[in-house]
């Protein structure tokens, strides 16, 4: 292998660890300085600590977000392996029609899925009321913790959905298939046989839904507000006006804490997730087998999947697009004589939100193609080589994960503000698909290399021995066999941009507008007739990118 | 005053905005403002100006449309965001030395005066400054462009007319009375999450001679917080509140003109009013366009478009409806404009403020 090639992997290496580890050893520094980092006044100094962990809210934050990582976890983890087993092992009717259905909760922005639960089953919600007509009255309380940890647990079960069916699918029937024709029922095969072979994945999904948890911003912030409902990143939110004054070093320290507790979960979850695989391995693969049958019960097993997606797509939304089509709801009012579609005409005459509009299909469209080369170029350059680059590049993976994209957000602003290099670059659309890009690493990293694990080695080998440089290995033989694979990347690169709300936060700005965040920024002033027409405008966007995905056969999960 | 600017390009039209420019000021009684030309001359060859502020884009569209009809040549890029990020942001900014707003315009009348006493403020004998009260500038860095009332905001549909407080004490006679009815149904700004509701509740405190008991009137019925009036609006409206203290009466007004459904008292017993306070940064990159939109802002035309989005003209010389004249002679004797000065300044010592949060939190009993 040539040396030059050994640079232009080694330069692309350090230009990934840069961009990765810069925004984190920034809010490191800020954590330990007594002031903003930027006045000339600040000092070395715990102080920032001792306030935090010396403050009640704190205490209750970290309590409930304890809670929360936990309480969904207990709901996702076992309905989401249950959702597998259904899909993957059984005759569940209308797999087909219902496989990217079942996927759709996680391209959903949380805040959007959390403002329309509130118009639809909040305290006068149209759900509410209707109910309360035909009961009394409405026993559950959507601003509680106990709701935030269900939706949150709702909805994360296609993420425990996505590691158990592919460990499921990648295992042979053929011990379940034994198993029936021994006369087992289909409830003690699951539990019997599928399970104790796929529980390392479901174990290590478990992991990655509690960190998730503790990152978790959208959810708590709509739906944590009358209440006054805190989580850890709710609490970094509301630091920032506790002392009247820029408090920059409090809300490091929160970041430190989070991050402290998501660095190990993310080790974990990897540890487990290369035992998941290695358990694999061992097993050959056998025919597919015949799906279990349910008999009547898949019927039962049809309407719960279906009234799980009710209530976490189809409820939430149908309270958003309301919301968005009338000026005013609630107790007492009656939908026909508040019809309207002004909220859209308005959006037209503000400047910044058809640029927030344009910018998001710019960085969601161009942004994702780029942001998948350029994953795509240190996926290669890490590709088939044995070296301690390719570990660095392993841990760098691990490390925007475990940061959540508020404060990597943050981080950026200033680098962008106080690092002149990149200072052209602040207030254009550039700083925030950089921050998404950065943000994203880690997903857009498992995506390409999954395409490339589907390429075997001897394809490469036979070119290498036939002469071909490892460049022209790479043009003609590696590229085109994952272009497929690069093209599904992008569509899920763009899915994920859409959605992508909490990084762009403190990177909004004039020029830099997208709909993610300014959907957060006029949360928080309340405008909520644009922010239910943007969320509107959020979703059908998403629809789109679901339809070609869908249409181009892409699937939506490795 | 609506008045069309000439439409033909190049120089000729910048002779012909010098020469309308000059026939304006020679009106003396003056409705536009009265901008130096040089200075006019010098925004326009600027031709940008960054506004950041905490009045929502929505609200303020028309005025911003007056200033382009005034102003074509000065593209206005208006942000606007929540008050502390402002302060935080502008902050940073200034210390990295790169761009920045060139006008910040932000009901956080505390954060302002801090700028300014800060040194950040450049001093600027605006024209139009005479024609204002003379509270409402404060060393010719920071002027006071609004008076808007702190009203109570009711639901109509919701909430009988009987029921309808007119006055603090009323409210806090009402929660204590009828404390099923109103149970999870006030709300107000988290004094915690947000700087103006921070601003408020500190004047209440000062006002009310009884506020330790007002507060745990609030805290009885479990008084809802948020960090926006417009969050707080759409809850009352619903009908999952049924009334707001501490709400700003512009916002309550033009929600009111597109929703009957909002009712809104000013209370008797006293009306805060506050103010959106304009000021230039000394950092400023384009000075002449600031200076010549704070000259707008000031102006009586530009004060009539504020009168004109119900955010209350502070003008003494703009009639109508929403201006301080009208509120003035409805209300005599009760208003109570906060001070444009230092004084704000006493919360923004880090152990007051955060030992006034303590004893709040205690009274409403969640701590």
């Amino acid at each position: 292998m040539g040396r030059r090639r050994s640079g232009i992997r080694i330069a692309l290496v350090l230009a990934a660890a840069a961009a990765i580890v810069s925004p984190l050893a920034l809010v490191l520094y800020q954590s330990v300085l007594d002031a903003p980092f930027f006045q000339p006044s600040a000092r070395p100094s715990l102080d920032a600590f001792r306030f935090v962990f010396a403050d009640s809210d704190f205490h209750r934050a970290f309590g409930s977000t304890v809670l929360l990582s936990a309480g969904m976890t207990a709901i996702a983890v076992p309905l989401g392996s249950a959702l597998a087993f259904l899909m993957v092992r059984t005759d569940l009717p209308a797999r087909r029609w219902l496989e990217p259905l079942v996927l759709v909760p996680i391209f959903l922005s949380p805040v959007v899925l959390a403002f329309g639960y509130v118009v639809a089953v909040g305290p006068v919600g149209f759900v509410t009321i209707l109910w309360k007509k035909i009961f009394g009255s409405a026993p559950w309380n959507l601003y509680s913790l106990a709701s935030v940890i269900l939706v949150a647990g709702l909805t994360h079960i296609p993420h425990v959905y996505l590691y158990a069916s592919s460990t499921l699918r990648s295992l042979a029937g053929d011990l379940e298939e034994a198993a029936s024709v021994s006369g087992a029922t289909s409830g003690r095969i699951a539990l019997t046989v599928s399970l104790p072979m796929v529980w390392p994945a479901i174990l290590s999904s478990g992991v990655l839904i509690f960190f998730l948890g503790f990152e978790m911003f959208g959810l708590p912030l709509v739906l944590g507000d009358p209440e006054g409902l805190l989580v850890l990143s709710t609490y970094l939110y509301k630091l920032t006006n506790r002392l009247g004054v820029p408090s920059y070093q409090l809300m490091a320290v929160v970041a430190v804490v989070i991050m402290a507790i998501a660095f190990p979960l993310v080790w974990m979850q990897r540890r487990l997730l290369g035992a998941a695989s290695r358990f694999v391995s061992v097993r050959g693969k056998g025919l597919s087998a015949r799906p279990l049958r349910l008999g009547a019960w898949r019927w039962v097993a049809l309407a719960a999947v279906l009234s799980w997606l009710v209530a976490t797509v189809v409820v939430p939304l149908a309270g958003v697009v309301l919301r968005a089509f009338v000026s005013s709801w609630g107790e007492g009012v009656r939908l026909s004589e508040v019809l309207t579609v002004e909220h859209f005409t308005d959006l037209f005459q503000y400047p910044n939100l058809v640029r927030g509009i344009g910018n998001t299909l710019g960085i969601a469209v161009l942004g994702g193609a780029l942001a998948v080369a350029w994953y795509a170029a240190i996926a290669l350059a890490s590709h088939r080589w044995q070296s301690v680059w390719a570990r660095v590049v392993d841990y760098l993976v691990m490390v925007p994960r475990g940061m959540p994209g508020l404060v990597a957000g943050l981080a950026f602003f200033w680098l962008f503000l106080f690092f002149k290099p990149l200072g052209p670059l602040r207030g254009t659309v550039a700083s925030v698909w950089i921050a998404y890009t950065v943000v994203w690493f880690a997903y857009g990293m498992r995506l390409i290399s999954s395409a490339l694990l589907q390429i075997g080695p001897e394809l490469e080998e036979s070119a290498m021995t036939m002469g071909a440089s490892g460049i022209q290995v790479m043009r003609e033989i590696t590229l085109p066999l994952i272009r497929t694979g690069l093209l599904g990347s992008w569509l899920l690169v763009f899915l994920i941009f859409v959605r992508e709300y909490s990084t762009g936060v403190y990177l909004l700005g004039p020029g830099t507008e997208v709909i993610g965040s300014l959907i957060v920024s006029l949360w928080a002033t309340g405008a909520v007739d644009t922010v239910a027409a943007l969320s509107v405008i959020n979703v059908l966007l998403v629809g789109m990118g679901l339809f070609v995905a869908l249409r181009l056969g892409v699937r939506l999960h490795d | 005053m609506p008045r069309t600017i000439p439409s033909t390009t190049g120089l000729l039209t910048v002779f012909l905005i010098l020469t309308a420019n000059a026939a304006r000021e020679a009106r003396a009684a003056g409705a536009d403002p009265a901008t130096p030309a040089e200075t006019v001359l010098a925004a326009d060859k600027e031709g940008k100006l960054v506004v950041y502020s905490t009045t929502d884009s929505a609200i303020v569209a028309p005025v911003l449309k007056d200033f382009g009809a005034l102003h074509p040549k000065v593209t206005v890029d208006y942000n606007d965001m929540n008050s502390t990020e402002m302060y935080n942001r502008f902050l940073a900014e200034a210390a990295a030395g790169s761009g920045s707003g060139d006008v910040l315009w932000s009901s956080a009348m505390d954060l302002q005066i801090k700028l300014a006493n800060d040194g950040y403020a450049l001093a600027y004998a605006s024209p139009e400054a005479p024609g204002l009260p003379a509270w409402a500038s404060w060393r010719n860095e920071a002027f006071a462009t609004t008076f808007e009332p702190i009203v109570f905001v009711y639901n109509t549909r919701l909430l009988k007319p009987e029921e309808v407080p007119q006055s603090h004490a009323e409210l806090v006679k009402q929660l204590k009375a009828h404390p099923d009815r109103f149970k999870g149904k006030l709300t107000a700004y988290d004094p915690e999450r947000s700087g103006i509701g921070f601003l408020l509740i500190t004047q209440d405190a000062r006002l009310d001679p009884s506020f330790p008991d007002t507060a745990r009137a609030y805290g009885s019925v479990g008084v809802k917080l948020y960090t926006s009036v417009g969050a707080m609006l759409e809850r009352i409206q619903s009908g999952e509140h049924l009334l707001g203290f501490n709400m700003f009466g512009s916002y309550a007004i033009a929600k009111q003109r597109k929703d009957p459904s909002i009712g809104i008292v000013y209370p008797k017993d006293y009306t805060l009013v506050m103010s959106r306070i304009a000021l230039i940064p000394k950092a400023a990159k384009h000075p002449n366009a600031a200076k010549v939109f704070l000259d707008y802002l000031l102006s009586t035309r530009g004060q009539e478009q504020i009168a004109k989005v119900a955010l209350f003209s502070v003008r003494p010389d703009v009639q109508g409806e929403t201006t301080a004249a009208a509120l003035i002679q409805k209300l005599d004797g009760v208003l109570k404009p906060l001070p444009v000065g230092p004084s704000l300044l006493v919360y923004l010592d880090q152990a007051k403020r955060l030992e006034f949060l303590k004893q709040w939190q205690q009274a409403i009993g969640t701590k």
